[in-house]
């Protein structure tokens, strides 16, 4: 009796660690895995990007409430694929950004970044993404004359609301205006280097 | 004579088929010529044209000598803007049908554009095109599954586990049934050092697993649109930031709106690994407004304070050296164990831009001892990176 009761006692501690352990082992890449006692852990409020009840169309991000102004944006009045006001922005935009090499540098950056992946390193308009076949459209050179005619103004215009085709996107939303302003500068001296 | 006859013949025999020959190859091959040019001119119309696959910016250039006159069209290829602003009755019913999206002015002579015209009608779909594209579409499949296997460690381990456990069980389970049923050995020693090493294995697999508690190193959860990184940094070649583009400024580096996706899909329709059914989804969010609700794959938890600008824009980390090989990832995996020890090791060994950050002015002291030769180097823990408020607060 004493063996017996000792022996499955033994068995079931032996079992218990078992399960422990298997238990643990549940490496699904779909879960995310366990926590130990997890205080602080989970977020309280609302974290970006997450679903919220609180709003209509249950999105935590929220747009800024209609006619505010956020402190340090400016609005961009012009029409988006509009011939008349991107001609129009030209007139009436002036490019603020003095041209030194701290912004050259900046432009650069940018620029090898959201746009030399079609209008190419040296702005020929041969960007990987054309050249691979990827992209059916062949971009605009940069570097000729259509393009560099155009007044800075313009030139913003098209980079904030994409082209009046189509074929190029907006980017208002990547690229903070300053930048938009450091690319274009940077455009300018593509055509030295050339 | 009549031998003279036969050579004068044969050889004006051989003369008009060397001529005809000659003449043919000219034209033939002039044609040719004719219609590679063509083709290359086309390539600027496909910019907002198509011939049979629907409207693209402008209207489909199927069937269009059909439509208006050659003379009409060739004068409205070579300058449309001019032909609206002249009041052509037919050109400005087209400009305000295709949302006044004029046409820019092109320099083909009258020639090349009826040779461009004669491409357009003669036009049909190059099968080889899509064989290639197939057997593409092939390799990428086989890639991919290469790429399965070689991120299989996560299920390897499982598995290992699974079978260490079920082994060293059974290990125990028998040494126990032999220790007081069987009795087959004789020396109680063997039993409890069977049974000492299989509670040893069990042991160290809890332990390990509960080291890895709360983290979710190799986290590689199904995503809702089948996205590869894989095409899109690494065969793309697109900079991450261009998609996340906040994660120079923010403390998140962004998912990309819909709207961004269609910077390139307003065009590219059709992926090579899973054609069509994947990038419908974009066009789909976008007409429902109903946004993609991606997982989250890094996550730290809210004990922790995280900042993306913080280490691209002042650190210039490269992405990859938290995410991984992101541009190899046909799915997102999580490589590192973004654990504190995995944190502090890294601000221990990485050196800060002190000299040429002029954020850094103020460190007096240290500046002092890096101009002594006290320190030959500064890296985050000496600036307090590794302070406990640093990121616990």
């Amino acid at each position: 009796m004493e063996t017996r009761k000792r022996y499955s006692l033994i068995l079931l501690g032996a079992l218990a660690i078992g399960m422990l352990g298997l238990s643990s082992c549940n490496h699904d890449p779909n879960h995310p895995g366990w926590a130990y006692m997890p205080d602080m852990y989970y977020s309280e409020p609302s974290n970006a990007y997450s679903e919220n009840v609180v709003f209509r169309d249950s999105m935590s991000n929220q747009l800024p409430v209609q006619g505010t102004i956020p402190r340090g944006y400016m609005p961009f009045p012009y029409k988006q694929k509009s011939y008349d006001d991107q001609i129009l922005a030209g007139v009436e935009l002036e490019n603020p950004i003095i041209n030194n090499d701290k912004n050259l540098e900046r432009g650069k950056k940018q620029y090898e970044i959201y746009c030399s992946n079609c209008h190419g390193l040296s702005g020929d308009g041969k960007g990987y993404l054309f050249t691979s076949g990827l992209f059916p459209a062949k971009p605009t050179s940069l570097i000729g004359d259509v393009v560099q005619n155009k007044p800075d103004g313009e030139i913003f215009h098209i980079i904030t609301v994409g082209s009046l085709s189509g074929l190029m996107g907006a980017h208002g939303s990547q690229i903070q205006p300053d930048d938009r302003w450091k690319i274009i500068n940077y455009l300018r001296t593509l055509l030295a280097k050339k | 004579m009549i031998f003279r006859c036969v050579n004068l013949r044969a050889g004006a025999k051989l003369f008009l088929s060397v001529t005809f020959t000659f003449l043919f190859l000219t034209i033939f091959i002039g044609k040719d010529l004719r219609a590679q040019e063509a083709k290359d001119m086309f390539g600027v119309c496909a910019a907002c044209h198509t011939i049979g696959k629907g409207k693209l910016v402008g209207p489909d250039l199927k069937g269009v000598s059909a439509r208006h006159e050659e003379a009409w069209l060739i004068k409205f290829i070579q300058n449309s803007q001019a032909m609206v602003l002249s009041g052509d009755e037919t050109a400005v019913k087209l400009f305000n049908e295709n949302n006044k999206i004029p046409m820019p002015p092109n320099d083909f002579t009258d020639e090349q554009v009826r040779s461009l015209l004669s491409y357009i009608e003669n036009y049909v779909e190059e099968p080889a095109g899509e064989e290639t594209a197939g057997s593409f579409a092939d390799s990428k499949v086989a890639e991919h599954k290469k790429l399965e296997t070689s991120h299989a460690p996560t299920k390897d381990r499982s598995r290992n586990y699974f079978s260490l456990i079920l082994i060293s069980i059974c290990a125990i389970l028998l040494s126990l049934s032999d220790l007081f049923i069987l009795k087959m050995i004789r020396w109680k020693v063997v039993h409890i050092i069977i049974m000492l090493a299989a509670v040893f294995v069990m042991g160290g697999i809890v332990v390990v697993e509960i080291q890895n508690l709360g983290r979710q190193q190799y986290y590689s959860p199904e995503q809702p649109i089948a996205f590869s990184h894989k095409i899109h940094a690494g065969q793309n070649k697109i900079d991450c930031q261009y998609c996340h583009t906040t994660a120079e400024e923010s403390k998140h580096a962004g998912i990309p709106s819909v709207q961004l996706c269609m910077n390139c899909h307003n065009v590219v329709k059709s992926g090579s690994q899973t054609g069509t059914t994947e990038i419908a989804k974009i066009y789909e969010a976008l007409e429902s407004g109903k946004p993609i609700e991606w997982i989250k794959v890094h996550n730290v938890p809210d004990h922790v304070y995280f900042n993306h600008a913080q280490h691209v824009n002042v650190g210039k980390l490269e992405c990859q050296q938290c995410h991984g090989k992101v541009e190899e990832m046909d799915q997102i995996v999580q490589e590192s164990t973004l654990g504190m020890g995995w944190c502090i090791e890294c601000h221990r060994t990485t050196e800060v831009q002190f000299t040429t950050n002029d954020f850094y002015k103020n460190y007096t002291k240290l500046h002092e001892e890096l101009n002594t030769g006290k320190r030959s180097r500064i890296v985050v823990e000496d600036i307090g990176g590794n302070d406990c408020q640093k990121c616990h607060y």
